[in-house]
């Protein structure tokens, strides 16, 4: 064999071989079988092109690529978002997005590896189309959150020292209240332990059983015929003065000094 | 301090030389096929077995470390691709065509076929070195990608039949790691080291004293150098790529 065709072989057995390792490596996808969708975020807390794409945790693509657009605005809610994420999404799993359908940035694994998490629509909602753009959710920021917490704290020091002495009243106030509820509570346990309070209260409880008797018994029709019958007595009796009233007892021959 | 100054213009003449045509591709050809095709199976011999070493090493320290191995796939694939495969297969070069390339060109030395050479008008430099520089950069690229893919391969192999990871799981343990521009890398190293062994070999050669010996001594001399340079070699481009990641 020829030293040419030698290193010809060679040659090609190499190429052969670079081009199976960048099929395996994904880089390479002459059989595409996929369809393009454009995220946009604000902040996409770390993603890098050829980040898995997940939908209910299976992969099903991997980030296309990721730019900057600065005058981008959503074009259905006029939002700007300066951040689109082209991903790819395989055929078999396009059904389950619809437009209801939520990106997320999430994080899994021993290494951290960022990925995108999409979750499936309802049935209700329609498809999206390849090539649309949506809306997706921005990962909550930790270091935003850490400077927030850092500039609360930094407030409540502030506050502390400024108000130094006013704070301290009031926690001496408080700490007097709680001495004076202490004893309070104190004083009534005393006092219901005493035979005298408990003799009131056995008394109260009594009147009180009796008023609760006597109420229930005016309820009765008996007692409100009774309670009408001296109603109308009374009515009757209310035109009549001094002699009236004296002639109707002599009448009676009932003798008495009266008025 | 002379060598360095002899090198220094012996390697500007060879720069110069390579870049002048005409190539005399039969002779090319030939010195790739010397490089290549019959380095071919001690390089990927020798890089299996380092693909195995890596394999159960890297399962060792992890499971020592993190107490779990599920991360070797992929740590595995990028030291191989990052070092093992160019560095080792670049060693084993040097010392099969390297200190071949200095034994021929010394001997030529010592029975005066150099000077020979001269007198017919015939640039040695031209005639010697620049047909196995350009085969051992062609070379040291195509055997570098090869001997990593192999080496790979390997990994691969070794961490279905010892680790129990499938290939799916090591491409996709892979994947989280390595990208194409590591191969690239990988590639890039491979054609220098290949460049470095023709011209210490052949300057080596040339400055052969006479006698056995003085081959024998050119022959020790040029494999060091060529290691030693290939180790520095290997760390500054490994200082210059680690800016692109």
């Amino acid at each position: 064999m020829k030293p040419q065709t030698k290193v010809g072989i060679l040659f090609l057995g190499a190429l052969v071989m670079l081009v199976i390792f960048a099929f395996a490596l994904g880089s390479l996808q002459p059989f595409s079988n996929s369809y393009e969708l454009k995220v946009a975020y604000n902040f996409a807390g770390g993603i890098e092109v050829g980040s898995p794409v997940r939908v209910m945790g299976i992969k099903v693509g991997k980030v296309r690529s990721i730019d900057f657009e600065p005058e981008f605005k959503m074009p259905t809610t006029g939002e700007e978002v300066k951040l689109l994420i082209v991903i790819s999404v395989d055929k078999t799993a396009w059904p389950t997005i619809r437009k209801d359908s939520q990106f997320f940035i999430n994080l899994a694994g021993v290494i951290g590896e960022k990925f995108l998490e999409i979750s499936p629509g309802s049935l209700e909602q329609p498809e999206l189309s390849p090539g649309e753009v949506v809306r997706g959710q921005d990962p909550p920021r930790i270091d935003q959150l850490i400077s927030q917490s850092y500039a609360l704290a930094g407030k409540v020091l502030e506050f502390v020292n400024r108000n130094e002495g006013s704070v301290i009243q009031t926690i001496e106030t408080m700490n007097k209240l709680v001495v004076n509820f202490d004893k309070m509570l104190k004083q009534l346990e005393r006092t219901s332990k005493d035979p005298e309070v408990h003799r009131i209260v056995k008394n109260l409880s009594t009147i009180m059983e009796d008023g609760a008797f006597f109420s229930q018994k005016l309820r009765t029709p008996e007692a409100q015929k009774t309670m009408a019958l001296i109603n109308d007595l009374i009515r009757r009796l209310e035109p009549l003065d001094g002699p009236a009233i004296k002639k109707f007892l002599q009448q009676e021959g009932i003798k008495a000094k009266l008025f | 301090m002379t060598a360095v100054a002899d090198f220094s213009v012996y390697l500007l003449r060879s720069l110069k030389e390579t870049f002048t045509p005409p190539y005399r591709y039969k002779d090319i050809m030939s010195q790739l096929e010397f490089v290549s095709w019959q380095s071919l199976p001690v390089i990927l011999f020798c890089v299996s077995f380092a693909a195995i070493v890596t394999i159960m090493e890297s399962s060792f320290h992890m499971k020592l470390v993190v107490q779990n191995d599920a991360l070797v796939p992929g740590f595995a694939a990028l030291l191989i691709l990052r070092e093992l495969g160019a560095v080792i297969s670049a060693l084993l070069l040097t010392s099969r065509v390297g200190a071949g390339l200095a034994a021929e060109v010394g001997s030529m030395q010592v029975t005066e076929q150099i000077d020979a050479l001269r007198m017919l008008g015939i640039d040695p430099v031209r005639f010697l070195v620049v047909p196995r520089f350009l085969a051992c950069i062609a070379g040291g690229f195509l055997l570098s990608l090869i001997a990593n893919l192999v080496c790979l391969y390997c990994a691969m192999l070794v961490s279905e039949l010892s680790l129990g990871y499938s290939p799916g799981a090591f491409l996709t343990g892979m994947r989280a790691f390595v990208d194409f521009q590591d191969l690239i890398f990988a590639t890039i190293k491979g054609a220098t080291f290949g460049a470095v062994i023709p011209l210490v070999s052949c300057f080596f050669g040339f400055r052969c004293k006479s006698g056995a010996e003085g081959v024998g001594l050119a022959t020790t001399n040029s494999v060091v150098v060529s290691s030693v340079a290939i180790i520095v070699l290997d760390f500054v481009l490994t200082y210059i790529f680690s800016h692109f990641y």
